[in-house]
Parts: C-alpha cells; sequence; structure tokens
C-alpha cells in the first residue's frame, strides 16, 4: 500500500487553501477530488464575490479557483493530485480507499484533511423525482458548467443567496422565473440580489412552498400552499404554477460520510447544516491527526473556507513536526479573519451554530 | 407508581417476539425498553437467513419450529404487508472429503427431525445455483424450506402485533440498573423512570453479558464483531442462500436485486466493535470471485458491521435460572437469533407462565454449561 504523509479530500476552496500552506511548510500532499477540475463549489460561479479583499472580493468564484490552483504549481515536486478519484472509505486505521477510473485502490496515510464540503438539501413532496426537479446548484453547475439550460419556465423554491444567485443567472441566461417561493416570513439572502429580481419582474412569494408536482414524464406544473406561522399547509389556498423546471435551494447539508464512517465524533447543529464533527481548537477531530475544514465543518461561505483551509494546514502540518516559517503570524492572522467574517448581522446563525458545537466539543 | 408485570430489556426480533408471545397468552403491563429503536441492533445488521440445515439436534428443531411459524406469520400478525420470506432453499457447499461427512452425518440428522434437507453433486447443485464455479467446491446439501426474510419488515410485523395487544413500548431509554432483593427482582431503573417489576426478560443481544451483570446473573456469552455487504440490486439471478462454512461466506440474493454477503473474521476481538474494515471488503471480494464468479462484478453500496452475541456452544440460552427469581434471558445466538425468534418468544412465554416445557428445551436452559455430559457443539457456522 502506498504511504502518504498528508491527504487532503476534497479539492474545493478549502481543501486548495489547506494544500498550499502544508506545502508552503516543506510536507508532501496527496490532493484527491471526484471531479474533473480543482475548484468545489467554485468552478460554477460566475458571478462575483462580495467580503473582503483577502479573500478576492469583487473576483468571480471561477477566476478564484483558478487563483488558488495556480498558487500551487511551484510545489509540483511535492504535489500529488489524483483528480476524477473519488474516496469511498475512511477507515480507522487511516486507510482511505478510491475509486478512479475503474479502479479500486487503496493508500495509507499519516495524517488527513476532510474538506469534503457539501451536498444540496431536498424538499419531500408529491412526485419530487419527475424529471424537470433540480437542486439549484445543480442548475449552475449545467448553466455554468456546461452551458445547458434547465428549461423554459422556471420556480425557483427558497430565497437564500444562492437561490437568489441562480434565479439571477437563469434569468441572463435566458429562462423565465416564474415564481421565486419562501417558506418563511423573510426573504432569506442579500436584499440587493433580492431587489434584481423584483426590479425584472419576479414574483417573490413567502410564506408559500410546494406542495405537489405533476407531469407525465417529466414536470408540467407544480401546485403551491401558503404556510401558517408554523410551517403548516393552509388549506384552500393551493394554486398552480405551470413550468418546465422547478428549482429547489433550501440549503446544504455537510457531507460528512467518510468522517461518520471512521466513528469520529460527530454533532447534530441545526445552525450549520446537520452532522459536523466535533473539533479541538486546532481543527482535529476526534481521530487523531484527521482534520476537518470548509463546509464539512458547517455550511458558511467560499471566504472563510478558505481561511478555515490555511489555518488547518498550518496546524496539520505542525501536527506532524512541519512547523511554517510564519507560523505564529499566520496563526494570528488568519483567526483573525475568521472572526471578521462572521461578525455582523449576516453570521448570526454562524455564530450560533459554532457556540453549540463548541459547547459540545468539549465536554 | 410505575409498575409493569414484566420488563423485556431490548426491542430486538428476540424481545419483538417475546413480548407479542407474552401478550397474546394473556399477560397484561407489559413493558418492553429499548437504549435505542427496532431493529438497531442486531437484528437490523444482519443476513437474516433462516436455514434449519444445523449440526446438532437442538438448533434443528428451533429452526424447524421457527419456519412453520414464518411460513403464516404475515395472516398470524395481521400484519399489512408482505415479510417478503423468500423461500428458495439454502445451499451450503462442501469443499473437502471431510466436510463431506460432516454434511452426510447432518443430512442424516436434519431428516430424522423431519427437515427436508437432501445432499447433491457438484451437478446437481449446478443446476439449482448455474452461476456456481464448479472447480470450488465438491458437494453439497440443499433443503428448498430454507430462506430470507427481510428484518426491518418482520420486526415490526411483531412490534405492531404486540402494540395492538397493548404492549408498552419505551425507545431511546436505557436500563442501566436492576435491583434486587432477597434472590427476587424489585424494580428496573433507566435513565428517564424507574418500573417495579419482579420479572425481567433479558433480550439485550449484544449487551445480554451486561444485562446480566447488572442483576448480578452471570451469563458467559461475549460479543463479536461480523461485518456484511450489499451490492447495487441486479436482476433476479440466485434462489437460494449459497454458504460455505469452509470458505467462510454466506451470500443471499434479496427480493429487490441486491445480493447481501458476510463472512467472519477469525481474528475479530470480544467487544462491542461494529465497525467496517477494508479487510473484510478485500477478502469478501476473493472469496466471492472465487465461489460466484458473476455475482463478483457487482458494485459495494455499502458495508457495515454488526454484533454475534456468542455462547460457549455457539447454542442460544433461553432460559431461567436459579440465580435469581423472575430472571429469563434469551440470547447467546451465536449468529442465528433472527431465525430463531419466533420459538424463543414462544419458549419464554412458557417459562414465564410455569408451563411443563417439552423435552429438548431442556438443553436450552444455562444449566447445560454444568452438564458434563453435555458436549453438543454447533460447528456449522460462519
Ligand atoms: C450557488 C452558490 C453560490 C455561492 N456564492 C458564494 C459567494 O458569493 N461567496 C462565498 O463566499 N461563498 C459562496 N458560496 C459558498 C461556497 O461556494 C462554499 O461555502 C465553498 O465552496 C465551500 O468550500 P469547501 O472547500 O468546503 O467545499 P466545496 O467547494 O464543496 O468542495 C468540496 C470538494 O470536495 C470534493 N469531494 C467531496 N466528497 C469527495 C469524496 N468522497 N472524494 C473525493 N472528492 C470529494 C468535491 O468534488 C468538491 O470539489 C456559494 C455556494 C453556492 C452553491
Ligand atoms: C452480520 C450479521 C449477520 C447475521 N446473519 C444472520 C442470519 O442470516 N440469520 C440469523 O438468524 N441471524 C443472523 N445474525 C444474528 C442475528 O442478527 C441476531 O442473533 C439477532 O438479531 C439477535 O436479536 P436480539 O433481539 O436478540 O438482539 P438485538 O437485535 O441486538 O436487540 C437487542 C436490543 O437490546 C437493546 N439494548 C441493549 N442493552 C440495553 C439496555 N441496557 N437498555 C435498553 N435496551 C438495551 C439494543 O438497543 C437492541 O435494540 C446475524 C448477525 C450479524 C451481525
Amino acid at each position: 500500500m502506498d504511504k502518504f504523509d498528508l491527504v487532503i479530500i476534497g479539492g474545493g476552496p478549502a481543501g486548495l487553501s489547506a494544500a498550499r500552506i502544508a506545502l508552503e511548510a516543506g510536507l508532501s500532499v496527496t490532493l484527491i477530488d471526484r471531479s474533473i477540475s480543482l475548484g468545489g463549489q467554485l468552478i460554477k460561479q460566475t458571478h462575483k464575490f462580495f467580503g473582503s479583499k483577502a479573500q478576492y472580493a469583487k473576483t468571480r468564484g471561477i477566476d478564484i479557483a483558478n487563483i488558488l490552483i495556480n498558487d500551487l504549481d511551484e510545489y509540483k515536486d511535492r504535489l500529488h493530485i489524483l483528480k476524477e478519484a473519488t474516496v469511498v472509505a475512511l477507515y480507522k486505521d487511516y486507510v482511505i480507499t478510491v475509486y478512479q477510473f475503474n479502479k479500486y485502490f487503496k493508500i495509507q496515510a499519516k495524517s488527513i484533511i476532510v474538506a469534503t464540503g457539501a451536498s444540496e438539501k431536498v424538499l419531500a413532496f408529491e412526485n419530487n423525482d419527475l424529471p424537470g426537479i433540480y437542486g439549484a446548484g445543480a442548475v449552475q453547475t449545467l448553466m455554468n458548467l456546461y452551458g445547458v439550460l434547465p428549461g423554459k419556465e422556471v420556480v425557483m423554491v427558497g430565497s437564500g443567496n444562492i437561490g437568489l444567485i441562480v434565479s439571477y443567472q437563469m434569468i441572463q441566461a435566458g429562462v423565465k422565473v416564474k415564481a421565486l417561493l419562501e417558506a418563511s416570513d423573510h426573504i432569506g439572502g442579500y436584499l440587493v440580489h433580492a431587489s434584481k429580481l423584483v426590479r425584472l419582474g419576479v414574483p417573490i412569494l413567502t410564506r408559500t412552498t410546494v406542495k405537489k408536482a405533476y407531469g407525465k414524464n417529466k414536470l408540467e406544473k407544480i401546485q403551491t400552499v401558503e404556510l401558517d406561522e408554523q410551517w403548516n399547509y393552509i388549506e384552500g389556498t393551493e394554486t398552480e404554477i405551470s413550468c418546465d423546471a422547478l428549482c429547489i435551494s433550501v440549503g446544504l447539508t455537510p457531507l460528512h460520510q467518510l468522517l461518520s464512517m471512521a466513528e469520529i465524533d460527530m454533532i447534530y447543529v441545526n445552525e450549520l447544516g446537520g452532522l459536523i464533527p466535533k473539533l479541538k481548537k486546532n481543527y482535529e477531530t476526534s481521530m487523531p491527526r484527521v482534520f476537518a475544514c470548509g463546509d464539512v465543518t458547517g455550511i458558511e461561505e467560499a471566504s472563510s473556507a478558505m481561511v478555515e483551509g490555511k489555518l488547518a494546514g498550518l496546524l496539520a502540518s505542525k501536527s506532524l513536526g512541519f512547523i511554517h516559517p510564519e507560523f505564529e503570524l499566520l496563526e494570528k492572522n488568519l483567526v483573525e479573519q475568521l472572526n471578521n467574517l462572521r461578525q455582523g448581522p449576516c453570521g448570526v446563525k454562524i455564530r450560533l451554530g459554532l457556540e453549540k458545537a463548541e459547547v459540545n466539543s468539549h465536554d | 407508581m410505575n409498575k409493569a408485570s414484566i420488563v423485556v430489556i431490548g426491542a430486538g426480533i428476540s424481545g419483538l417476539s417475546a413480548a407479542y408471545n407474552l401478550a397474546k397468552r394473556g399477560l397484561k403491563d407489559i413493558v418492553v425498553i429499548d437504549k435505542a429503536y427496532i431493529t438497531s441492533g442486531s437484528t437490523g445488521r444482519c443476513g437474516a437467513g433462516v436455514r434449519q440445515q444445523w449440526g446438532t439436534a437442538l438448533n434443528c428443531i428451533l429452526a424447524k419450529k421457527s419456519i412453520d411459524f414464518f411460513m403464516h406469520a404475515k395472516e398470524d400478525l395481521g400484519y399489512e404487508k408482505d415479510i417478503e420470506f423468500k423461500q428458495e432453499g439454502y445451499l451450503i457447499l462442501s469443499t473437502s472429503e471431510a466436510e463431506d461427512k460432516v454434511f452426510d452425518k447432518n443430512v442424516q440428522l436434519q431428516n430424522s427431525i423431519g427437515i427436508p434437507s437432501q445432499r447433491l453433486t457438484v451437478e446437481e447443485a449446478l443446476k439449482i445455483v448455474p452461476h456456481l464455479n464448479p472447480n470450488a467446491f465438491t458437494s453439497a446439501s440443499f433443503c428448498k424450506t430454507d430462506g430470507h426474510i427481510n428484518p426491518f419488515l418482520m420486526s415490526e410485523a411483531y412490534y405492531l402485533a404486540a402494540k395492538k395487544l397493548g404492549v408498552t413500548f419505551y425507545f431511546f431509554e436505557e436500563v442501566t440498573e436492576i435491583i434486587v432483593k432477597d434472590k427476587s427482582i424489585e424494580k428496573v431503573i433507566t435513565d428517564k423512570r424507574v418500573i417495579y417489576t419482579d420479572k425481567v426478560v433479558n433480550a439485550a443481544g449484544g449487551f445480554a453479558r451486561e444485562v446480566g451483570e447488572m442483576a448480578g446473573v452471570e451469563i458467559p456469552v461475549f460479543s463479536e464483531n461480523h461485518e456484511i455487504l450489499v451490492t447495487e440490486p441486479t436482476k433476479q439471478m440466485q434462489g437460494p442462500m449459497v454458504m460455505s462454512f469452509s470458505k467462510n461466506i454466506y451470500c443471499q440474493q434479496v427480493p429487490h436485486g441486491s445480493f447481501l454477503m458476510g463472512r467472519s473474521n477469525p481474528k475479530a476481538l470480544h467487544d462491542h466493535d461494529i465497525s467496517s474494515s477494508w479487510q473484510f471488503l478485500d477478502e469478501m471480494a476473493k472469496t466471492v470471485c472465487n465461489i460466484l464468479p458473476k455475482v463478483g462484478q457487482l458494485r459495494v453500496i455499502r458495508t457495515w458491521g454488526g454484533s454475534y452475541n456468542i455462547s460457549p456452544d455457539h447454542q442460544p440460552f433461553i432460559s431461567d435460572t436459579e440465580q435469581l427469581n423472575g430472571y429469563f434471558m434469551a440470547c447467546g445466538y451465536s449468529g442465528h437469533g433472527f431465525m430463531f425468534a419466533p420459538i424463543t418468544g414462544e419458549l419464554i412465554t412458557e417459562m414465564v407462565f410455569g408451563d411443563k416445557l417439552e423435552d429438548y428445551a431442556k438443553d436450552l436452559n444455562i444449566k447445560r454449561l454444568d452438564d458434563k455430559n453435555f458436549t453438543d457443539f454447533e460447528q456449522s457456522v460462519v
């Protein structure tokens, strides 16, 4: 079995950032991702990012991905990249099994950073498996990566930033967005994004959800229903909207499966999207020398994923005896950046979630 | 005050069957407690094969009586769904002359108890399972009334029937103590309540030893991790469960089209570990590719582990005990307790009601361990 110092699972912003720092610290790194190209969610994000300069604000997601990837170039001789390679299992003896090009193989890791990101949540309603019903991320991938439209007339469910941005991108691509449904009584994402949609005439229906889908071989129309304060259906408020695509954007949930299977201590935190690993201050899980960062430790943003990635890379290197030349400065600086990112009204939910996670990680 | 006529600890298939049978007999105020939920223990993790081809008379009788029940379980329990009893037999492969001889003896024993098993040549076996590798075995035994049942549906069938008869269930509640006074049970303490009762059934599966210790009852069983996997579904191609003790494999296609297969790890420790290992996947793949090469082409969906609760002679304890009045146990199934659930419930009920047991059932008592003349040992296990 091949042996590796540091294996990073997932090459999104978190994994790429961790790789860079670990390489700077002198480690040999193996980076594994199941996609054709590195970059994670970023490669389908054609919009310009918010936030501060340190996290590439005003740059498009796809361009940030390329910056992060090119940043690794100078360490080619110590970097081993496996693409189109799915990690199928992580075992308690640090063996990682991989499926790539129809082959199954094992590698032995000394230390591991899990940065597998998140997957989209689904909604339960009648006929939710009809062709034409997508997750918002899937629509974004279809359009921005492969240049394929999801349909002609679409209804979006969920008014978080992803729902808003993807709605806007569909309009830009010539799709008619017939309505945006939101179960709660207010819009979840930034108002700038929502305003753009309203200006373009998209009705945003709050306290409304999808109850049913109709169609023979593919989606033809949906039934919506209004919700009361407890999110129960209000009978008699059912309305129909004809559409050939329904786009569901009701949040993301951490891809925790590899961690769970290694019996790493986990905790369910609603505010962070679901099951996440209990972490020590240094991003180490309950399994020694296994670290986790990015969306898999709680749904946030690419900006915080990058900073967490760097921190995890820094601390994982240290645990293997590779102290980064600027360790102290970097650590202080990164922790500060993270705190800044989580400040303000938009960080309320994340701060609450992290607090819950922290309380439970130290008992 | 919380009172019960009897507390059943564990809502696995054994506890469910015990509770159902006790209630059916007319007992009131039965409480079943599980620290998780039905099928959370070994029952939801098992291969769920049901076979009568055993090497000891005791196991043969228990299996036969249970299969007789499974054949009309749906009607008896008034279950609306189907328990998916796929009664297409067990084909057990021998791989040496020595094993051939053991099989001859086993089939003779099974026939004497009324089990319709038979010995087969390699050619005859290939007629039943054409994709067998003919070079991987020397002969076989087959019993067409053996088969496979969906353990989730079977558990639900028992659970709903017991509930209908008035049994109370407490889930996500753990029994932590059993208070004993003058050789009698006084109360059962959980992490949520105290229940006064003078009778307890220990149906705690992998934790039977610990639940014995709680009451000061010594039960010489231990738990051991056994791993299993499921493949992607494919078209129906294999009727019987294919099994080999010497090659260490069992492999069955379930109605939904997936294959379930497992093998034991001779180096497994005695503990509560139920995790998965890459070694299992490696060894399982090699074994199945050797015996059933076509099945070896399928992709694996998932692997998992569960506890075998093992007794010194690989036969269960369905027993009361001289150590403590009112204490009953159903444990030590050594990897085949799913198929014995119906008879388990019936016997526990007879013991609780103080009936005179059939002769064979005496050997299920934990006292058999003190009997020097009792030397039967079940070898026919994976
Ligand atoms: C539509 C949309 C818009 C967004 N807009 C913004 C924004 O404007 N600003 C912002 O800051 N954030 C934004 N985000 C959030 C941001 O994209 C994510 O928070 C960020 O990508 C998380 O980074 P990550 O590295 O943790 O995970 P990911 O980017 O999800 O990367 C995980 C990687 O792991 C790989 N992987 C997973 N499992 C395995 C496995 N078993 N084997 C091998 N590889 C595996 C995946 O292929 C993927 O490449 C947006 C997200 C979406 C979906
Ligand atoms: C991989 C594998 C394959 C198998 N294949 C087969 C097969 O093909 N055929 C067959 O017949 N058998 C098979 N078995 C064996 C079978 O699974 C068991 O013998 C059977 O399920 C035991 O049932 P049970 O109800 O006694 O125990 P369990 O199903 O383990 O139930 C015990 C219950 O007790 C609860 N409990 C424990 N301690 C406490 C406590 N202190 N307080 C409250 N609740 C508690 C647990 O939560 C659990 O739900 C297999 C087992 C495994 C692991």
